[in-house]
Order: C-alpha cells, then structure tokens, then sequence
C-alpha cells in the first residue's frame, strides 16, 4: 500500500505576515485554520485531526477548544524546527489514507519576530538528549542556525571553489520573486548581488543577505481524502509523495562529526523517497519550493534533490537559473529570504496555489511541485501534484 | 547608499593618518620636557626600595630608570609625546581604545649619579589599520632619546602603542560562558578537560573511537566502553568566523571550527590566538585547554606552530622571583617611577575606568626585568631592554619572573601573573659599563 494519491491539500489560510503581529501565538493559529477550513469549503466541525510542529506553543487541544471542534480523533506532532514543515502534512496524509481522520489541519504560527527569535544565541540547559548535543557546541558560542549552517558552507566553499556571490544570487532570486508578491514582507524591495556583497557579516562565511528574514504569522492547511477532495471548491493539490528522513549520525543541526559537511543527508534521504513514491524525476518539475532559510542550502538541495549532480549547483543558479522564467523556478512567492519566515508552511500554501493556477507569480504548466521543509536537521518534503 | 559614502570616507581618514605622519616623521627630533632633576642618589634609593632592588647603584643609576630622569611629576601639564598629533587623530575617529604594547630601551652607556640628561623626542611610524584582538586599530611608535652632557646619545627608547576601536554590543561578552550538560555518559570527557586530557571514548569490545560520546556503540552494540587520550593534533575541517549576534562568553569575531584529530573523529571548538583572517580549512592545529572557572575547562585550539603560553619551565619549578604584587607595591613602585596616572594608585578610579584594579606601570616592568636579567647574570651590564607586553599585573596578583640564557649576550626573560603573560623581554647584555 502506498500513500501516493491517496490525499490531498484542499484548503490554505493565513494570517498576514509581519514583524510584530500584536496579537498571540493561540490567535494566530486559529485565525490561520480557520481561514483554512473556511477556504476548504468545510466546517471546523467537520475537522476530526490537527497537526503542528513540536516546537509550536499551541497545542491541538487549545486549538481545538479555540475552534470549537467537538472532538478530534488523530493529533500528532513532528519535531526538529522547520524540518518538521512537510512532515505534517505526510503525518496528515498517513491519518487519512488509514481512515484515523477524515479532515485534517495542519498548522504553525509564532511571533518569531516579536517574541522569541531562532536567530539569537541558544541557551540550552535542558538534561535531556538533545540539550546533551547543544552541550558540545554552546560552551564555545557556536549558538546560532547561522553559524551552524555556516560550517557546512565552508566546506562547500572548499570542496567546489563556490563564492559568496554563488550564495548570493539565491538571495537575488527569492527578492526578485519577493518584489511581485504584494503578501511579501519585501514586496517591491528586489536587491541586487552588489547589494548581497555590501551586507555585513553575521556568521562569516555568511552575510545578512544570506539570512532568512524573522517574522510574525501564521500558516493553516487542510488535508483530506481525494475522494471527499472532488466535492470541495478548489481543484485539489494531490500528495503524490511524502517522506521524512534523517541522516546516518543524524543531530538536531550539529551534523559536523562524521561524512560530508558539503552534503544534505537527510535530505538526499527524502529526495530519494519522493522520487520512488511518486514514480517521477527531476525534469518532471516545473517549480520547486525549497526551504530557504540561508542561502548555501538552497544550493545542497538542488544538488540532493538530483536537479543537478554535486557541486554543480553554482552553474544552476547562475544566469537567473532559479528565478521565474530560469530552467527551474525556485520560490515564486519569494520564500523565506522574501516573503516570510513561517517555518517552512507558507511554502507549502505556495505550492497549492501554483497546483491551483492561482499563484501571484504563476508558472505555466504546472503539474508537480516539489516542497522541501527545514534542512541541516531531521527533514521532510512533498510532491504534490494536480488531479488527473 | 551609506555603505558606499563609508567606502569612500574610509580612505580619507587612513589617507589623513598617513599624512601626518609622513610629517611628523620628516619633522624630525625635537627637545622634550627637560628632565626636573639631576641623575640623584635620593630617586634611585627611592626607587631600589620600591622595586626590591638590592643591587649596588651608589655610583651609576639602574639602567632601566632611564626613563625615570624625564617623567614630569605630578603636574597637570604633561610633557606630551612625540606622536601626540597622531593619537588625537586616532581618538577623534573612535580609536579611542589604548594599549601599549612595545617598550624597547637601549643603553649606550649607564648614566651616574649627578649628571645632567638631555631628552629628545622623535615619532616612529604609524601601522594599520590592522584586525587585532582589540579590535581594528593602528600601531603608533614613537621615540625618546637622551643625551649627556657631552652631547652624546647615551639611551633610546621605542614605545609603540596599539590605539583601537573599542568594539560595541559588550553585552554579552561578560556574560559567562554557556555551560554544557553533562550525563553519565560524557562526564568522563568533561572530567579530562579539567585534567588537561582530550578524552576520547573508545569502544572496550571493538575499539572503534566515537565522538561525541555516546551510551551504545553503534557499531557493535557493545555497552562497554573506555576512552583514549587524544594526542590533541588535528586539522581544520570547516570553520566559521561568528560575528553576530553577541553570543554569551565570547567576543566577537571569533572563530568556531571542526577540528579532525589524528586518531579520526572530529571535535567542534574555537581556534584562539590566531586573527581570524589566518584560519584556513586544512590549517594544523593543537589542544590547550581554557580553564574557564574551577567547575569548567574547555579543550580549545591554537595554530599548531603558535608559542606555548605554559611557562617554559616545569610549573612546580620556582620562578626567579615571585613578587606579590600587594598594593603597597604596585602603588610604591609607581610613584617611585615618577608616574602618577591615577591608574596604578586610584582603585576607585581604576575600576571607573574599566580595569579590575590598579596595575603594575610599564616603568616598572621594565624595572622588574632588569631586577630579572642581573639575578640570572650577576655582574653583567645590560646593553637594552626589549619587553613586548601582555596581560595587566593588577594588585592582589603575583607576578612570577624566569629568565633563560639564549646565547652569551642574550638573556629571554618572562614575566606571568595568573591572566597569562604580563610581559616577555629579550635582554642584551655587554661587557664593560
């Protein structure tokens, strides 16, 4: 049995994307699903399932008191950050196409720019595994995902001779994508490889432009079966794939100790899964929504991914590669560099519009979108796909 | 665009800088302060007793006072240096920060009592901008020479000072450290740092080295295990260049890398007394170990050809002199050197200005060197003195001086207080005064 076509995204909501969203973490999660249920054509009555990441501060039961949902069936959560994006829709799928839900949400929502922020240093004192590995990188102030990504990124560097301006043109591209996205923070603010190249030095050899931005929002999606998905208002984004994967000695994001620093494991892991589920390759991808919350690893992906062979990434960037009109556009809504930080989930909503044909930088012609989730950590993507 | 209107100012300062001192270079020696007094029997017993001098200087004055002659006292209008211009330059484009870092002193002959000294003072040169530590800065030297009644040169001395741009965002740079976690399963590692050992367990049924540690060997599944005692050389793998945000206990930038150790596993930690810029991926590098407080030692890494800042001798050996640096002393000493920047006697003021305490002056340093240099040669007479300095000798601390022969007219001589190295010195010796 497998889950390829048995489910699918069949509504999308969120919250407006900000830098201080003035409201709770609570409010807008249930102001994102319920603007998802809503678009869904369904009732948060009928919604018998909720999803999140574990690192989010709402749970599924003060959710669904928030909603009114009179009871659920199927709640689960998926760890590791931003790697748990697509997971949530897999662990979603997996509750449908077994018949232990019949609708669910799932959903992630912070104040990540206003309240607490990934980006400062990490101060972990907690006496469990995971506060164990922090336990060999905090004592030096190796604190930060920047710098921890930013590891991987010298060696990348060294292995393949690739440049600053290599990591920059990804920035390029999503602000460039950002620039036509009126949902986007940087809506109409496009920078240039000069611009990347003057900013400064956050985790060397990392700059500002390299970052991901930090914002407030929130970002709900509803999955249900593709039977019950013929019924609904909008043409359904079939999951024709979903996997997680973690790599061999796999940490939360310290994958320094053993194999290639200029690798994405995990990644390469998940790759490989959605490929087999979904019974397609590369060139069947029109547009892909990689998780963009530093530049380097936009690069390993394409390269994990197979949409180019190791160390080849540079040459796929170059010349607009990536961008709307390039051979694979990367992020037409701007990602996470351009339109927000939502861990990931505002990817996925980007990816049902392009499904849909309803995407404000549209591609033409597309019948596949290959989504990834966090990367550097336990990971996740998708395939979703049209209906046939 | 800020960024290219800096661009742009950037160069004037430097070029301003250099301007001035191309001048102040072609402008030559000048007269300086004339010394208040004459080479005095009164000043040098003032100033054997406050430094623990017990040689005999009844007819020639300590060459190392040589600067003493020329200090001005405690008067508001000070002599000035030579280099002035440059260090109001500096500080007026925020490199307000100061540290000395080169006292060089050169006898020609030794001064005796009741002679009339001449001083002159000329500037050196100007380096920079430079990333250093401190931060960015420049090096400025200059020169003071004095002459005898005959006219003739009888001592020279470079000082060169570092003036630098204080860095921001101190935040968290005082806070402490981030401190690791530990279980029964890595507490060995933790344990050895503290014993200056790189801990790294091994497999007791495979073998196999594992790092970071772990309860299961998944290799063989055994549960048994022991560690090695990591040679503690090692390659750069990958490493980063942390500038922002201020992270806890470290300054930034500084530099975080993944070091392969010769038996094969891979350990993260900083790379320290090493600008930044040197790191390389490849680089050989060596484990030392940063005491961090008596709960905490950290296996860090130097450059593997970088000097050890262990004492040359084995720790359990005494020192050549151990001087307890009480504030009677540090106090004495100063003004015994004619210095009486508040620093060295003021704590209130001292601490006002952000050092721990009052600390040892560099007259004094120089002093002590020379005290150093002639118990390790008895009756040798000192041609110069060249100290580069390190950390501050503060009171409360002891000050522990060793010296060593390189050749016949060559004395190393080392001077450590708990913080590391308060100043290393090469002393020449000659014959005849």
């Amino acid at each position: 049995m497998s889950l390829s076509g048995r489910a699918a995204v069949v509504g999308i909501g969120a919250t407006e994307f900000s830098k201080e969203s003035g409201r709770s973490e609570l409010r807008l999660a249930v102001e994102a699903c319920l603007a998802a249920i809503r678009d869904a054509g369904l009732a948060p009555s009928d919604v018998d399932g909720l999803v999140t990441y574990t690192a989010d501060t709402s749970s599924e039961i003060a959710v669904q008191r928030e909603l009114g949902i009179p009871g659920l069936r199927f709640f689960s959560r998926v760890d590791y950050g931003g790697g748990a994006a697509c997971g949530t829709v897999a662990h979603a799928a997996m509750a449908v196409a077994t018949g232990q839900a019949d609708a669910v949400v799932c959903y992630r929502a912070f104040n990540e720019r206003s309240g607490h922020r990934f980006g400062q240093a990490a101060r972990s004192g907690r006496a469990d595994s995971t506060g164990l590995e922090f336990s060999w990188h905090l004592p030096y102030g190796f604190a930060t995902p920047a710098a921890w990504v930013a590891m991987h990124a010298r060696r990348y560097m060294h292995e393949y001779g690739a440049t600053g301006e290599d990591f920059g043109r990804v920035a390029v591209a999503m602000r460039r994508h950002a620039a036509t996205n009126p949902k986007a923070w940087f809506h109409g603010r496009p920078i240039t490889l000069a611009d990347h190249q003057a900013s400064r030095w956050i985790v060397d050899p990392l700059r500002l432009l390299d970052c991901c931005q930090e914002s407030d929002g929130g970002v709900a999606l509803v999955v249900t079966s593709v039977e019950r998905a013929r019924d609904l208002p909008h043409p359904p984004a079939v999951v024709t794939a979903a996997a997680q994967g973690t790599g061999p000695d796999q940490m939360m994001m310290f994958g320094f100790y053993s194999g290639d620093l200029a690798s994405l494991p995990a990644m390469g892991r998940v790759g490989a899964a959605l490929w087999r589920q979904s019974g397609l390759t590369p060139a069947d991808i029109r547009t892909a929504i990689l998780y963009d919350h530093f530049t380097p690893f936009v690069l390993m992906q394409l390269e994990e991914l197979g949409f180019c062979g190791r160390g080849e990434a540079t040459d796929f960037v170059r010349d607009g590669g990536i961008e709307l009109g390039g051979r694979l556009p990367v992020n037409p809504h701007g990602g996470q560099l351009g339109e927000a930080y939502i861990h990931g989930m505002n990817g996925i909503a980007e990816a049902v519009r392009q499904i849909r044909g309803t995407a404000v930088n549209q591609v033409d012609g597309v019948g596949h979108v290959l989504v990834t989730a966090g990367t550097g950590v336990p990971t996740s993507g998708l395939v979703l796909s049209a209906l046939r | 665009m800020t960024t290219t209107q800096e661009a742009a100012a950037e160069p004037s300062v430097h070029d301003r800088l250099t301007e001035a001192a191309r001048r102040l270079a072609a402008a030559g020696e000048r007269p300086g302060q004339p010394c208040p007094d004459p080479v005095n029997a009164a000043m040098i017993r003032n100033w054997t007793q406050a430094l623990g001098d017990t040689g005999d200087w009844s007819r020639f004055a300590p060459p190392a006072m040589i600067q003493v002659w020329s200090m001005p006292g405690l008067v508001s209008e000070r002599g000035g240096s030579a280099a002035d211009e440059v260090l109001r330059m500096l500080d007026d484009h925020g490199y307000t920060g100061v540290v000395a870092t080169n006292c060089e002193q050169t006898y020609d002959r030794y001064v005796r009592v009741g002679e009339h000294l001449r001083p002159a003072m000329r500037f050196g040169g100007l380096t920079g901008p430079k990333r250093t530590a401190m931060g960015e800065g420049y090096f400025v030297t200059w020169y003071q020479t004095w002459y005898g009644e005959d006219g003739r040169r009888v001592a020279e001395m470079l000082f060169r000072v570092l003036k630098f741009r204080p860095r921001g965002r101190r935040r968290a740079q005082n806070a402490p450290v981030m401190r690791p976690v530990t279980s029964p399963d890595t507490a060995f590692f933790w344990e050895g740092a503290k014993a200056g050992e790189l801990r790294i367990q091994r497999c007791a049924d495979c073998g196999m080295l594992r790092h970071p540690p772990g309860p299961m060997c998944p290799s063989c599944h055994s549960l048994e295990r022991d560690h090695v005692v990591a040679s503690g050389r090692g390659r750069v793998h990958s490493y980063v260049v942390h500038h922002h945000p201020p992270v806890p206990g470290r300054t930034p930038p500084f530099v975080v890398a993944v070091v392969e150790l010769e038996e094969g596993v891979r350990v993260v930690g900083n790379v320290l007394r090493c600008d930044p810029g040197e790191v390389t991926v490849g680089m050989p590098v060596r484990v030392v170990f940063e005491n961090v407080d008596d709960e905490l030692t950290l296996p860090q890494w130097i450059p593997a050809d970088a000097p050890d800042d262990e004492p040359p001798c084995d720790p359990g050996e005494p020192a050549l002199l151990e001087i307890p640096l009480t504030p009677t002393f540090v106090i004495a000493t100063a003004l015994a050197t004619r210095d009486f920047n508040p620093v060295h006697h003021d704590t209130a003021l001292a601490r006002a200005q952000g050092t721990k305490d009052i600390f040892l002056n560099i007259l004094t340093t120089m002093g002590l060197v020379q005290r150093a240099a002639l118990a390790a040669a008895p009756g040798a007479t000192l041609g110069g003195i060249a100290v580069r300095l390190g950390v501050p000798a503060y009171a409360g601390d002891t000050l522990r001086l060793y010296a060593e022969r390189v050749d016949a007219t060559t004395l190393k001589v080392r001077g450590a207080v708990s913080l590391g190295d308060h100043v290393t010195a090469t002393v020449k010796l000659k014959e005849g005064v």
